[in-house]
């Protein structure tokens, strides 16, 4: 089967139409930054898929609950809308003796919703409360901080963070992780509490907040940047998605997430909204496990890679949100490789290769997850219905319950992976080191492939840093597109419904962010 | 029997049925793929804190120590804490219960309102157009899955037409009734509109089905009792028609259709479940979505056990009113 079978001509090229539209506009539609402490009503809701499970910044793994957090709580750093790093709470960042310890300068004219002024103690021990498990409580988020053993306040009133090496994403980590509190604060109150307060500094407050139901904040006045232009924020859920359009286009919310590709047209044709969107820090891949026949053939998985129409996929199966990728890591990533293109699509060199592995007439099945990325189903089906296609090789699709799936890839063994998989990986510190530690190498997390000059590049990165790294990255990137663990699909896309009377811009690391929101 | 001893009996068989709701619930975790700590993180976490996570949880106990902390904990209504937010469950739970308790109500209420005219103009017009008219609604409304009626009837009414909100619920009944007992009548007025507001397409959606039901029950009991000796005997003697059939023949043929509204209410509360995620609406069925999304066993486990409860509690209340009101059913 094609994805053409699901989707006639004349409907891909209205989609794929409003695609190229709405990219246009999401460019054009200026970003806010703080309005400046206008008197006008402009209040703002924001719909997700769930609900934040807590308020605890440092008690998560989730996204959802992330935006929620980043709205009253912020870091050292930062990272603007194009994803690159930025002071927050800190006006200076440096490496210092001999590069395994680094030192953030704090700015002074902070304080947190209770009033009290920031204190470089609550940075260290926030960042402490992160990675030692002896303080306070044992953080889910400790690996997020990688490398990073301690901080302490100098004499000088910076804070200086103890790593236990050279640490080369240490910024990196800062910009995108790492909420800071106030001691006195947590210290005084329990967990469940900490769970349903909050005491940040960032720029709106928390105003109430019922579990399960919604979170809202208002502008705190006395944020050290301008005060928020949104008067009232507010935070729900709705599981469904056709449920949030339908409050999107009913004017009960101003941003949606997770717009599905049929329901953008109904989105744009309303008088009263339009999509947003960006690419996030998502690739969705299929891997093949090298140890496994016909996968152990690099011809074999470098044919799999030919047989894919892989902007069909993405202008068909996605509406044009998407792009193709050929390599690990996404662009715009520490480390992506700009001289190297996604596979052609070439379907006569892909039924060659698979005759010159010696594996022709075999019989594959690809494992998927249901509903857990943008349109993964349809994904893996046109995969499969192209490589059916070829007339020495046989596809099909198994749906997978994500969850049993996951645990067959998490066990830490490669041969309790199925064979060939479709599986989708965020990196919120666009750092191409970090994606393929954990995806390629022998002992990543979640590898399914095994090569040692790959290995070898990546420790090499892992002692370096700035252009060095990022050439060696460059180097392991080349490497992978070559021998072809995976069948390289899309990077995923971000995107939202946004109501006409809010000026805000999607951002490829899938923060909301509110403040930067302004009436239009 | 007594009424007493009948109440006991129907009380022990309750619980024999909880404690079977409640082995079911836990088992099905057991069966179920998954691992929650592979879901509650993602699949970059480091294993050992993963390992820690899952200790924590106290996913690594002995089956027979879990099952039996389960069930000591029903009846002292400890339901675990929640895996995503640790909080307790109960508190999750009984949180959402005016939620679903009010949807399902205001759906009877809808099906009431509308069936029982329905069926009895249904009955005593046999073979008018009001009739057919009837039997075609109740075809429709049977036939009709009630996910797909909620999205057609707020992309109708709620989207296109602007009539109705698509979602929410930012005034519960219970918050109406507060207005009304601290005395703000004026207040209570505008809680109720726009409960009233917020409640409807719900109502609509999640009755529907059940209106056709009790519209059919109508008719045919309605007919039955039409066709007997009494009512004959009753016309024979020159008493009006209306009497005849309102105060006689209706009031007989409501006796199962209250039995089936008792029942039905049950089944509403638990099958709220769509409707709930069709609407965002904040009741146990969001509840259960969202807990089934997250692998939040500890919550869909509570979730199922407080319907369980809520469905034999239901039937007992109907069964004993039953009993009552019609002396010819024994209390056995």
């Amino acid at each position: 089967m094609t994805s053409d079978d699901t989707l006639g001509r004349r409907r891909f090229l209205e989609l794929s139409g409003t695609a190229a539209a709405v990219a246009g506009l999401a460019g054009c539609s200026g970003s806010g930054g703080g309005g400046g402490g206008s008197t006008q009503e402009f209040p703002v809701t924001i719909v997700q898929g769930n609900m934040p499970s807590g308020l605890d910044p440092h008690d998560h793994r989730e996204t959802p609950t992330d935006v929620v957090m980043l709205h009253a709580y912020e870091g050292v750093l930062t990272r603007t809308a194009d994803g690159s790093i930025t002071e927050a709470l800190a006006t200076g960042y440096e490496r210092v003796d001999g590069e395994n310890t680094v030192r953030f300068q704090l700015r002074e004219d902070v304080t947190f919703h209770n009033g009290d002024a920031l204190a470089p103690e609550d940075v260290a021990y926030s960042i402490n409360r992160i990675v030692r498990e002896g303080v306070g409580f044992a953080s889910p988020q400790s690996d997020q901080l990688a490398g990073v053993t301690g901080a302490e306040v100098a004499d000088d009133g910076s804070v200086v963070v103890e790593n236990d090496g050279l640490n080369p994403i240490v910024f990196s980590e800062f910009a995108t992780y790492c909420d800071v509190m106030q001691q006195s604060w947590v210290e005084e109150r329990s967990k469940a509490e900490i769970g349903q307060e909050m005491n940040g500094t960032g720029p709106f407050q928390l105003s109430s907040y019922t579990e399960d139901e919604e979170v809202v904040f208002t502008p705190y006045e006395d944020y050290w940047d301008d005060t928020a232009a949104v008067t009232e924020l507010t935070f729900r859920a709705a599981s469904e998605a056709g449920t949030r359009v339908n409050q999107l286009l009913q004017g009960e919310a101003d941003v949606v997430v997770n717009v599905p590709p049929q329901e953008v047209q109904r989105v744009n044709d309303s008088d009263t909204a339009r999509i947003a969107s960006a690419p996030s820090t998502r690739v969705i891949y299929n891997a093949m496990r090298y140890d496994v026949e016909p996968f152990s053939s690099q011809a074999f998985r470098q044919a799999m890679n030919y047989a894919v129409d892989l902007d069909s996929i993405v202008e068909n199966v996605l509406g044009g949100f998407g792009s193709a990728t050929g390599q690990p890591t996404l662009d715009g990533f520490v480390g992506h490789n700009p001289d190297v293109d996604p596979y052609a699509y070439d379907p006569g060199q892909a039924e060659q290769l698979v005759e010159e592995s010696g594996h022709a007439g075999v019989e594959i099945e690809l494992n998927t997850p249901v509903g857990r990325y943008l349109k993964d189903l349809e994904i893996a089906q046109a995969v499969a219905g192209f490589i059916d296609e070829l007339p020495n090789v046989s596809a099909s699709v198994r749906q997978r319950d994500f969850g049993s799936l996951v645990d067959e890839l998490l066990t830490g063994n490669i041969e309790d992976k199925p064979p060939w998989y479709l599986i989708g990986w965020g990196e919120a510190t666009f750092d191409g080191g970090l994606v393929m530690t954990a995806l390629l190498t022998s002992d990543g997390q979640l590898t399914s492939w095994s090569n040692e000059e790959f290995d070898a590049l990546l420790s090499q990165a892992a002692e370096e840093s700035g252009d060095t790294r990022e050439a060696t990255l460059r180097e392991a990137n080349a490497l992978a597109h070559d021998q072809a663990p995976w069948i390289f699909l899309n990077r995923q896309f971000s995107v939202y419904g946004v109501s006409e009377r809010v000026a805000w811009e999607a951002r490829s690391d899938e923060r909301i962010d509110a403040y930067a929101m302004s009436p239009q | 029997m007594s009424l007493a001893r009948f109440l006991v009996k129907r009380a022990l068989q309750g619980v024999l049925v909880v404690w079977g709701v409640v082995t079911v619930v836990f088992a099905l975790r057991f069966v179920s793929p998954g691992d929650p700590a592979n879901v509650l993180l993602p699949p970059d976490v480091d294993p050992a804190v993963r390992r820690q996570v899952v200790a924590e949880l106290g996913l690594n106990d002995p089956l027979h120590v879990q099952y039996f902390d389960f069930v000591t904990g029903v009846p002292m209504g400890d339901l675990g804490f929640s895996l995503v937010t640790r909080t307790p469950v109960t508190a999750r739970v009984v949180a959402k219960i005016p939620a679903t308790l009010e949807l399902a109500v205001a759906a009877t209420v809808v099906a009431v309102v509308i069936a029982v005219p329905l069926g009895v103009v249904s009955a005593t017009r046999r073979h008018d157009p009001a009739d057919y008219g009837a039997t075609l609604f109740s075809l429709l409304g049977i036939s009709t899955p009630n996910f797909w009626l909620g999205v057609m009837l707020i992309i109708i009414l709620a989207v296109q037409l602007d009539l109705f909100p698509t979602s929410q619920r930012p005034i519960g009944l219970d918050g109406v009734v507060g207005l009304l007992l601290a005395g703000r009548v004026a207040g209570a007025a505008d809680g109720l509109l726009t409960w009233l507001w917020h409640v409807t397409l719900p109502a609509i959606t999640l009755g529907t089905y059940f209106t056709a039901l009790i519209t059919r029950l109508t008719r045919s009991g309605m007919l039955d009792e039409l066709g007997k000796t009494y009512v004959r005997a009753a016309r024979a003697k020159g008493l009006p028609e209306t009497l005849t059939r309102y105060r006689h023949a209706l009031r007989n043929t409501l006796i199962p259709v209250i039995t089936v509204v008792g029942l039905q209410l049950g089944t509403l509360i638990g099958g709220a479940v769509i409707t709930e995620a069709v609407f965002a609406w904040p009741g146990l069925g969001t509840l259960i979505i969202d807990s089934i999304n997250a692998r939040d066993w500890p919550v869909l486990q509570g979730s199922l056990i407080v319907v369980a409860v809520a469905f034999v509690l239901v039937n007992i209340v109907v069964d004993t009113l039953y009993a009552y009101v019609n002396p010819q059913v024994a209390f056995d």
